[in-house]
């Protein structure tokens, strides 16, 4: 940063100097190169080399080496899924992170504010009456942002919204939704329609295409940039709502400022991939582990992390075996053992007594 | 889904002699032939004995409505029947040959295939029709209530004998189910024995159970598998067991020849062809991708038109091994199975001709 | 500074917690608030700063609060110096980032404490005195010329009270406004320039601590007989305050 920096001052960042570094250049770094390897990985096999020459192409005029199909491959079917992948897994990872933030609970995920629930049902009912995968993301988000506006009516408590009326009115909506999401299910057509909720329910990006790549990025961008930029802020809502009132800050604004951005990423990404669960539980932790509490460091390195996350593992869902592996499935079968051992070994690092 | 059962055959065996017995029985002693009790046993090894032969049927497998009509070459004995059922009846051929299947009752569920009992019970019928290998939900509460049941399994071709004999014994028509089996197993033989004199490269042959939300195919011990490797084919998908979801690059590392689209969803040939991942394909190259027909039932799964679909594919691999006119068999045996003689324009309508019109040797299908 | 104009506080209608509570707090000057628990002293502390708004009367700040919570449950292992640090929240725009000057000032807030040599540790390893004191830099970092205190010292050995307690007075010297709640009238004896006597809702005084804190009045303010002990000891006079657990 400066030269100027004496023993007597302080360095921006009071954590590890290291971390900062591995965020300003390693991380970003990392996930690139996962994702170019998540290009150049799948069923049908295109050789590496031509994996990079692919994609120096669509920049640089090359002179083709390999077939039309290759390219198709690389460009039209892997490209949309890993762009997919990292956006939907950045961005539920970042969710999970502000929401353990601003609920000071590391319990706390995605789904706590029902808006997964409610998004799952506009998912599921735009599958039930058959309509298009674009009535599919619009319902989905319209839902997710319908589930919020009731926790928000559910909560409010002479103007304000306490922590724990939020909780509950979260785990209310969530349960109200799920509950017209079986209903969803139980009047679903065994044969044709019923299939299709379910393979949607549990969570896939194998349907990934570029224009799918829109309603996942527009709320991942707006929302996540919100958030990155009141990280510093999450810190002092962190405290509790009564010691960041004493320091000047608007707690419910500001709450509510992230809860509304938190709640877009994750329609938006239950809109494109159905509901993919552990993410934004288990990295929030990882990268706190690794980077420690402070936002200002935490949400950048866990919206990298998340991306990664995810593309590695729906690179190995879908190349793994013929058959695709659900996401949800492997999120849980990977994350839920690394979850656990890393815990053991830090002993919850960065949370007081986790 | 599917579930392959060994002991089928022996199973076939002894109730083709029951039915022999019930038959001889009748001719004999045609004075107690109203009377005569009916004994079969169902795939659960559960043995049921009615007094006479089933009048009032409720089926809940949603193959089974088509298959009874079918062994009893009439709707009159059905009386309440799955809705998705009803669904397969209305829109397609079989609505119009048997037009009172229309009306038939189809509150015989609650969700799924869970039955609704009192409604199934105020139908009175004299034996309920369900599945015998989806857990004893859907059972018990139909024998708790004291009606009869018989619990199937499904899948293979063994399983479809065994629901045809077993159906044929049910209602008193163990001949006519005799019929249509002898006719299933001769066109089995029949397709064998061209199937050995194949010596052209085997085509790969690909089946999507659904194609447009979610690709999944059929891999090993599923029933398409069977007829796949019947005619003469080879199923890329055989390294998964049982049905899964696959993607769009796995497709194209399986490069099959032939592409078969499924009743299952709304799909079409165009789906695949306007993929713009798969332009290279050989199916799609060689215009040889398939909506399966869909006649008095969906032609995928096993039916009691089973043999029609394997000569279908059976052409469409080996156009030049394979001479069936398949028309014609088409009109012959809806006489043997309904009693009835479909007109030019239900045929197109069987065999999907507007979808597949312009598909690599469906001109052979295609009325002159 | 700080001016509480007749204010009362009540949770629910005619049940008054306090009323008719006045006091105007003067730079320099250090006010502790004593009384039995649940008088509303906490409750009160939270109205001057802000937190709670009266049921009646008004209250007056000249100044931005440094307000010291009775204790802190962080749920994150934040280090010392980023906790020191979050008191810039009111020098720092909402979309922006502390930036050096703010470094500075909490830096020179951690020294002023004396805990400089503290600033990485995470602050829930910290003992409950260098919690305190953490706490007091960041509501100093914050640039306020008030602070207000709950129980600065109420769960500290006698070692830590007296660097608490040292500190505030040092910080009182140094130009700033204190008002503070606490159980031990020997602090209040030691530190408070007045004292506010909570006896019953309606009943409260305000007066020089000298005036106040004696032997009768705080006796009837807790119900335990207290009695002042004044002896010599190295040619000055000194006093402190001893209760009498025993007598009834």
């Amino acid at each position: 940063m400066s030269v100027l920096l004496t023993g007597e001052q302080r360095k921006p960042f009071s954590g590890s100097q290291t971390a900062r570094w591995l965020l300003a250049g390693g991380l970003p770094l990392m996930v690139v190169a996962v994702g170019i390897a998540a290009l150049g990985i799948g069923r049908y096999s295109v050789p590496p080399e031509q994996v990079y020459r692919i994609l120096l192409a669509t920049v640089l005029p090359i002179e083709p080496t390999w077939s039309e199909t290759d390219a198709r491959v690389v460009i039209l079917l892997r490209g949309p899924r890993v762009i997919l992948s990292m956006l939907v897994g950045g961005g539920l990872a970042l969710s999970g992170a502000v929401l353990q933030g601003v609920f000071r609970n590391p319990l706390v995920g995605p789904q706590i504010l029902g808006v997964s629930s409610g998004a799952a049902f506009g998912g599921a009912l735009a599958i039930l009456f058959g309509l298009g995968w674009v009535f599919l993301v619009g319902s989905a988000l319209a839902c997710g942002i319908l589930a919020l506006v009731i926790v928000y009516a559910m909560s409010l408590v002479d103007g304000r919204t306490p922590i724990l009326m939020l909780v509950l009115a979260g785990v209310v909506t969530s349960a109200f939704f799920t509950a017209l999401v079986s209903v969803l299910t139980y009047v679903a057509d065994p044969y044709s329609r019923l299939p299709a909720i379910v393979f949607w329910l549990m969570g896939s990006l194998a349907t990934a295409t570029y224009p799918r790549v829109v309603p996942a990025a527009l709320p991942v961008l707006i929302g996540g940039g919100l958030i990155l930029l009141l990280r510093w802020r999450l810190n002092i809502l962190s405290l509790g709502e009564e010691e960041a009132a004493a320091l000047g800050v608007r707690v419910q604004p500001l709450r509510w400022l992230l809860l509304v951005a938190v709640a877009a990423i994750v329609a938006g990404a239950v809109a494109v991939s159905g509901v993919v669960g552990w993410v934004g539980l288990v990295v929030p932790h990882l990268a706190r582990m690794w980077v420690g509490p402070d936002h200002r460091v935490l949400l950048p390195v866990t919206l990298l992390l998340g991306a990664a996350y995810l593309t590695i593992i729906d690179t190995l869902a879908r190349s793994l075996t013929p058959a695709e592996i659900p996401l949800g499935i492997l999120t849980a079968l990977v994350g839920a053992p690394v979850f656990f051992v890393l815990l053991r070994r830090t002993r919850g690092r960065g949370w007081v007594d986790a | 889904m599917f579930r392959r059962l060994p002991f089928a055959l022996t199973l076939l065996t002894l109730l083709a002699a029951c039915g022999g017995q019930s038959a001889a029985d009748e001719t004999v002693a045609p004075i107690t032939a109203q009377t005569a009790a009916i004994t079969v046993t169902d795939q659960r090894n559960t043995t049921l004995t009615l007094n006479q032969p089933a009048e009032r049927i409720v089926t809940i497998p949603i193959p089974a409505a088509a298959l009874m009509m079918a062994v009893d070459g009439s709707a009159e004995r059905l009386v309440g029947i799955h809705p998705s059922s009803a669904q397969a009846i209305e829109g397609e051929i079989l609505g119009e040959i048997f037009p009172e299947a229309r009306t038939i009752a189809r509150d015989v569920v609650s969700e799924g295939f869970a039955p609704n009992v009192e409604s199934i019970l105020a139908l009175g019928p004299d034996v309920v029709i369900q599945w015998g290998n989806r857990g004893s939900d859907l059972i018990e509460p139909l024998e708790n209530v004291g009606l009869n049941v018989v619990g199937l399994y499904y899948g293979t071709q063994e399983d479809l004998e065994t629901w045809i004999t077993l159906f044929g014994n049910l209602i008193g028509k163990p001949e006519r189910a005799a019929r249509i089996i002898d006719w299933q197993r001769n066109s089995l033989a029949e397709i064998r024995m061209q199937a050995e004199m194949i010596t052209d490269e085997r085509p790969s042959i690909l089946y999507f159970n659904r194609l447009r939300d979610e690709m999944r195919v059929a891999g090993s011990s599923t029933y398409n598998d069977f007829y796949i490797q019947l005619v003469g084919g080879v199923n890329p998908a055989a390294e998964i067991t049982d049905f899964a979801t696959v993607n769009a690059e796995q497709v194209l590392a399986w490069n099959p020849d032939i592409i078969l689209i499924g009743n299952f969803d709304d799909a079409t040939p165009d789906d695949v062809y306007q993929n713009p991942l798969w332009q290279d394909m050989r199916a799609v190259v060689n215009q040889r991708v398939y909506k399966v027909p869909l006649g008095g039932y969906r032609w995928d799964p096993p039916n009691q038109e089973s043999p029609l679909l394997w000569r279908w594919l059976a052409v469409l691999a080996f156009p030049d091994v394979y001479l069936f006119d398949l028309r014609a068999d088409i009109r012959a045996n809806y006489q043997l199975l309904y009693d009835y003689t479909p007109t030019d324009a239900q045929i197109d309508q069987i065999l999907h001709i507007d979808l597949n019109r312009e598909a690599a040797t469906y001109e052979r299908f295609i009325n002159r | 500074m700080l001016e509480l104009t007749d204010i009362g506080f009540a949770y629910s209608a005619h049940n008054w917690l306090f009323r008719h509570v006045s006091l105007c707090l003067n730079a320099s000057e250090i006010i502790a608030i004593l009384g039995p628990n649940g008088r509303g002293k906490s409750t009160l502390l939270r109205c001057a700063a802000g937190l709670l708004i009266p049921r009646e009367g008004s209250v007056r700040q000249a100044n931005s609060i440094g307000y010291v919570p009775q204790s802190n449950q962080v749920s994150f292992a934040y280090s010392a110096f980023e906790m020191v640090l979050m008191g810039r929240a009111r020098q720092i725009g909402l979309f922006a980032a502390p930036r050096q000057r703010d470094y500075d000032s909490a830096q020179q807030a951690l020294e002023r404490v004396g805990l400089a040599h503290l600033a990485e540790r995470p602050f829930f390893h910290l003992s409950g005195g260098e919690q305190q004191l953490v706490l007091i830099a960041r509501a100093l970092a914050s640039e306020s010329k008030v602070l207000i205190l709950d129980e600065p010292a109420a769960a500290l050995d006698l070692h830590n009270q007296k660097r608490v307690l040292r500190l505030l007075r040092a910080l009182a010297h140094q130009g700033l406004s204190i008002l503070l709640t606490t159980h031990h009238p020997q602090h209040a004896q030691f530190l408070a320039n007045r004292v506010l006597l909570m006896y019953g809702s309606e009943d409260c005084r305000i007066g020089l601590a000298d005036a106040l804190l004696t032997e009768a009045n705080l006796s009837a303010l807790y119900g335990v007989r207290l009695r002042i002990l004044t002896f010599e000891e190295g040619g000055t006079m000194r006093q402190t305050l001893a209760p009498m657990y025993a007598d009834d």
